[in-house]
């Protein structure tokens, strides 16, 4: 039965925002065809509920104790499963870690391409896709040749929106025959963190610094305006290669990738595995000496200046704002 | 412990990529290359577990014979030696890329030199592919744990923390195991210069493997629509602040 | 010194002879402090001519009655002997004033009581000297005409001519013999044996540009590579001289830019903490081959001194005995930065970039020469004909925005003046000078080498560079490695243009007070010309330290990546600055650009820095700026 299953992440019983963009692409994949669900272990089914409007018809909840903590070969079997049930075209899932992790792992059991982060398919056998590369500053087009199309929707690159008025889907639970292989790597333990303040991933506002902010004390005045507008505190990878802030403030490729709604970046030049880290913000800012850094093609906005004179203006203005 | 890493030479991109004629690559005349930071990240953790555990690092790349370069860098941290699969021209798909590795790791285990712990760098800086490392581990039949910034290995034993939202999640597999790190799991050593000599001397085998066809058929590269946006100058200096603070108004963060 | 590595300071004979000439008998440097400069001078000469009389009194003291043949009856000698013995006595008491009552901060760290009993046993040594001679008077025994000797012969008046005259007579020469052997005993052991060995070191001192560092050799086995001075078996046997020669004047201390900005080094100090592991590990290397010796970094020095360095070579000036501090720093850097990659870890972003995009800001090669665009400047393609002058235009006025607007200055003037230039573009790679102050010497070379094949190819012989690191880089250090170009700076081929009228700048420019760089006018002797062309465009007005004598902007020995400990070298420059009163600083240079910049900024001054070139090509837009 052709159709598309997409894996949707969740938690404390609400999906994933990344998976309701997997959804998007499982739609444009399904193009009319039947669109089924996976939720994993606890929780599935209050979030299944969601999912009517995002236009699944069937949710299908996999349960079992073991399922408690997440094991990657175990999920990816869950998929199996349902491939061989269901025999989708495509197994669509977010762009997440764990969503990458899963379906690379249904990949190599199956011994079928797997094509991540893309932004958009195309009809047409075999199917052509656009996805991501270079954590978005360049695209690739390409095909897949297979006959199950393993894809995970580039985080951030298709709008997520519900279609009007649907049902919530069928909710079918179903025991997956887990084997212990599938069991060897799982979350053993999980230790809280001990952090205090904004989280960078998750914060609605980011100010981030470059190498223009000099030095290790240049960040004090990022953290005064950051402190007014609640919002967390990221770099580049030059301060972090400098030892000014450490690995877990670097915004970039292969640091925290955000999504906040204003990313104000502050002496940063903008080097593509930077901007790769911050696309994700729905509006950018840049403050820079220099009006033809890369940074500019960038950003939404801009001040050209002494960030060191700018950043405590706006912070003073935001407080006599505040005042009045 | 005999730890093998893998990685994938890269070009610096800077500020703007650009492409050549046909479309099937960064043009990359005038750049330097290197390979991704979580792959440097993945060499300093392999040379610290050899460190602590005795053994040696083999560092192997796929790529076009100037990779050897970024294999004697990789010598030059603490590797002990290097396989390159010679590659030349067109880039291989993640699944030709893992067949390669898993045959070349085959060949040394046949030839006595088996790998008790396998790294890789999370995904490659370009392509992005997110699966290399667990096709390799499915390939070989061993567990694989991704996404790592902590790896402690005790007694045939690794203990992998991952970053989530609110700490770490702890994974412990049992040795040989396959692993994907992400930046930020070490600080990289400086090579010292007799070290960057050394490497030099350091042996580097090539092999030249057979390539599976594409299954994944890159048809060409693309820019990003919106390539030359230019921001909206709110202003020049301090004096822009007021501007400033009504734009975070609109958008609803001041 | 038998410990010491090999270094070549043969050749250019001539040169190390004029040397010898001004610097030892001419006592050039010590009179660039005339006061000091005198009174040691007296001391000096006085020795120089006393010297003979070392002789006579060894003589005279076990034979009464002899003397040197012919020079102990030579009455001119005699005069001199007196006139100078007076001279000494008087530049020992200016010395006492000196130390005891204007105290100046140079000798802060120097062993001061030391240098009284010195002071003393010299004063000891002419007094008895004289006191000896006017007793041989009064007793008849001298062998010249009495009244060449006007000192001796009046203190002669305070002895009879018996008994109690010839005891006293044995008694001061005895005491002078005495004093003698004392202080020639002690020399080894105190800062005086530079009587010893300042003469050697000033004959072997540098005679080639001060800018160019001696390169390490990477080829041959490992054993016999040196990577700098990690122990003190590393240093040349010119080092371990230039340790031996100090005298703790403490003059470099009080010029070096780091001292005065509050910051741990003190070049002087640096070479006595390195003179004192000399003497502490020498003896034991020399009895023990496996004798470990100790780190230099940090038992001899401070390992934030070796950091806080910016090469002026301020300190190296300013020595009367030729140590050239700079290569024992550089040495120190390179042990540091090769062999235990130890430095400050803000720095190692930039070598990493310098290494892989060829450029210290880690941008794109190919946005090089992205600000030459607008301006339709010449990009040379691999395979064309070389230019008659290649503008070498550097990372910073590549990629830094303060920086770019001197090469677009520069590219207009050359332009107007028509001049064939061409850039290099993408293709022109930093010259590695960071790297190398920084101590990565392996990787410098890796850069020249490569540059060095891009220009030959490209067939270049002449080369005009906007950054003096370049220009000093490029014109006195690449003829290591098989580079020989003319290279000049930017202001001296402007400077030739304006001379020929092929530019013809208005001099409406207000006052301009010009910022010595120091790789132009201390390492390298470029002064006249920028101020030529400051000159032609306003009205000048010197800073205090000026010339040879400038001081540091702060951004050199790759200070330009590396974070200050304490006050700000940039922001003393700008307050110098501002204090004349001019509406303008010139520069010539990007780092002084950016670093003298931020320090006007930093103290809110209204002085506009800006580079030469633009300064001229304001002056030459009709009509002028207001």
């Amino acid at each position: 039965m052709a159709g598309v299953l997409v894996l949707v992440e969740h938690a404390s019983g609400a999906v994933d925002d990344l998976s309701l963009q997997a959804v998007a692409l499982a739609r444009q994949v399904a193009a009319g065809a039947p669109l089924a669900a996976l939720l994993v272990s606890e929780g599935g089914r209050d979030a299944a509920a969601q999912l009517g409007s995002h236009g699944v018809t069937t949710a299908h909840v996999a349960e079992d104790e073991r399922l408690a903590a997440f094991a990657p070969a175990a999920w990816a079997r869950c998929v199996d499963e349902l491939i061989d049930r269901l025999d989708p075209s495509a197994v669509v899932a977010a762009g997440s870690n764990r969503g990458n992790e899963v379906l690379a792992h249904v990949g190599a059991r199956r011994d079928l391409p797997f094509a991540a982060n893309v932004t958009s398919i195309g009809a047409g056998e075999p199917p052509t896709l656009t996805r991501v590369r270079w954590g978005g500053s360049l695209l690739e087009e390409a095909r897949l040749h297979a006959p199950l199309a393993l894809l995970t929707a580039a985080p951030h690159m298709v709008a997520a929106g519900p279609v009007n008025g649907a049902a919530p889907p069928d909710v079918e639970a179903f025991a997956p025959a887990l084997e212990p292989a599938d069991l060897v790597v799982q979350v053993s333990e999980h230790v809280d963190a001990t952090a205090t303040g904004v989280s960078l991933a998750e914060a609605k506002v980011v100010v981030s610094g470059g190498r223009g902010v000099g030095s290790a004390e240049g960040f004090g005045i990022l953290e005064e305006l950051a402190a007014q507008l609640h919002a967390a505190v990221g770099c580049s990878r030059v301060v972090t290669s400098a030892g000014w802030r450490p690995h877990t403030d670097q915004v970039g490729q292969t640091g925290t990738k955000v999504s906040p709604d204003l990313y104000i970046a502050c002496g940063i030049s903008g080097a593509t595995q930077h901007i790769a880290g911050c696309k994700g913000a729905k509006k950018m800012l840049a403050i820079n000496a220099d009006a033809e850094a890369p940074i500019l093609n960038s950003a939404d906005y801009a001040v050209i200046g002494d960030l060191t004179e700018i950043v405590p203006a706006i912070t003073a203005e935001l407080r006599r704002a505040r005042e009045r | 412990m005999n730890v093998l890493v893998c990685v994938k030479r890269v070009p610096l991109t800077g500020g703007r990529i650009v492409l050549t004629d046909d479309e099937q690559a960064i043009e990359t005349r005038h750049l330097g290359h290197t390979i991704s930071p979580h792959e440097e990240c993945g060499v300093e953790e392999a040379v610290r577990i050899v460190e602590q555990h005795g053994g040696e690092v083999t560092v192997l790349t796929l790529g076009p014979p100037e990779a050897e370069e970024q294999i004697r860098d990789t010598l030059a941290t603490g590797a002990h030696r290097g396989i390159l699969l010679l590659a030349e021209g067109e880039e291989w798909d993640a699944q030709a890329t893992a067949a390669a590795i898993v045959t070349a790791v085959k060949a040394r285990r046949a030839a006595g030199d088996d790998y008790d712990l396998i790294v890789f760098g999370n995904e490659s800086a370009d392509s992005g592919g997110f699966q290399v490392g667990i096709r390799v581990a499915h390939a070989l039949g061993r567990p694989v744990v991704t996404g790592l910034k902590g790896i402690a290995i005790d007694g045939g034993h690794a203990r992998c923390e991952q970053e989530v939202g609110g700490g770490r999640d702890v994974y412990d597999v049992p040795l040989p195991a396959v692993v994907t790190v992400l930046e930020g799991i070490n600080l990289p050593r400086y090579p010292s210069v007799p070290a960057k000599l050394r490497a030099r001397q350091k042996p580097i085998e090539r092999i030249t493997p057979e390539r599976a066809g594409a299954r994944l058929e890159k048809l060409r590269l693309v820019l990003p629509p919106g390539q030359g946006k230019r921001a909206e100058i709110l202003g020049r200096g301090p004096d822009a602040a007021p501007a400033v603070v009504d734009v975070m108004r609109e958008l609803g963060v001041a | 010194m038998r410990l010491g590595k090999p270094v070549d300071r043969s050749g250019d004979v001539p040169q190390r002879a004029r040397n010898e000439a001004t610097i030892v008998l001419g006592q050039r440097k010590l009179f660039q402090r005339f006061g000091p400069g005198l009174m040691h001078a007296a001391i000096f000469w006085g020795f120089v001519v006393l010297f003979p009389t070392i002789l006579m009194a060894m003589i005279a003291a076990v034979d009464r009655e002899a003397t040197l043949p012919w020079l102990g009856s030579q009455g001119w000698f005699a005069l001199l002997v007196d006139v100078f013995a007076v001279l000494v006595l008087l530049g020992v008491v200016a010395a006492v004033g000196i130390r005891k009552v204007q105290r100046p901060a140079r000798f802060e760290g120097s062993h001061l009581g030391e240098a009284d009993l010195i002071l003393a046993m010299i004063a000891g040594i002419v007094t008895t000297l004289l006191l000896w001679h006017a007793s041989r008077i009064a007793l008849g025994l001298h062998e010249w005409e009495a009244g060449w000797s006007p000192v001796s012969n009046a203190l002669s008046g305070l002895f009879g001519d018996g008994t109690l005259t010839e005891v006293l007579e044995r008694v001061f020469i005895w005491a002078h013999v005495l004093i003698i052997l004392s202080f020639l005993a002690y020399l080894p052991h105190s800062k005086h044996l530079h009587i010893a060995t300042a003469a050697f070191n000033v004959y072997f001192g540098r005679t080639g540009p001060g800018g160019r560092l001696e390169p390490l050799r990477f080829d041959g086995p490992e054993e016999e590579m040196r990577f700098g001075a990690g122990t003190v078996p590393d240093l040349t046997w010119k080092q371990t001289m230039d340790a031996f020669s100090c005298t703790e004047c403490g003059r470099c201390q009080d010029v070096c830019p780091a001292w005065n900005t509050g910051k741990d080094l003190s070049p002087k100090l640096l070479i006595m903490g390195i003179r004192d592991q000399v003497f502490a590990d020498g003896p034991k290397l020399l009895r023990d081959v496996d004798f470990d010796p100790s780190p230099l970094v940090p038992d001899a020095v401070p390992e934030t001194s070796v950091w806080d360095c910016v090469t002026c070579g301020a300190c190296v000036q300013e020595c009367p005995v030729s140590i050239e501090h700079v290569d024992h720093i550089v040495d120190l850097r390179r042990h540091l930065v090769m062999v235990e990659s130890r430095f400050p870890s803000e720095a190692e972003p930039m070598l990493r970039d310098v290494e892989r995009a060829s450029n210290p800001w880690g941008r794109a090669q190919t946005e090089r020469a992205d600000w030459a665009e607008k301006l339709g400047v010449r990009v040379l393609e691999p395979g064309e004909p070389a230019p008659e002058v290649l503008y070498w235009v550097g990372c910073a006025a590549s990629f830094d925005e303060r920086a770019k607007t001197a090469a677009e200055s520069t590219a207009k003037l050359l332009q107007a003046a028509g001049v064939d230039f061409a850039i290099l573009g993408p293709r022109e790679g930093c010259t590695g000078d960071p790297a190398r102050r920084m101590g990565n010497e392996y990787l410098f070379q890796a850069h020249a080498e490569q540059n060095v094949a891009t220009l030959n190819e490209a067939g270049v012989t002449k080369i005009v560079a906007s950054c003096p690191h370049c220009f000093n880089t490029l014109g006195n250090e690449y003829g290591d490695f098989g580079g020989s170009y003319e290279v000049v700076h930017h202001t001296e081929l402007l400077a030739d243009l304006v001379r020929e009228g092929r530019l013809q700048p208005t001099a409406d420019g207000g006052s301009i007070t010009y910022h010595d760089s120091c790789y132009l006018a201390r390492h390298n002797d470029v002064r006249s010309d920028p101020r030529e062309l400051v000159a032609a465009v306003g009205e000048p007005v010197e800073m205090a330290r000026s010339g040879k004598r400038t001081f540091c902007c702060g951004a050199g020995g790759a200070h330009m990546w590396m974070e200050e400990r304490g006050g700000a070298i940039n922001e003393e420059r700008a307050r110098e600055a501002s204090e004349t009163g001019a509406d303008t600083l010139a520069v010539a240079c990007p780092f002084c650009t950016v670093m003298l910049d931020d320090g006007v900024r930093a103290r809110g001054d209204e002085i506009r820095v800006v580079d030469v070139s633009t300064l001229l090509v304001e002056s030459l837009e009709d009509p002028p700026p207001a």
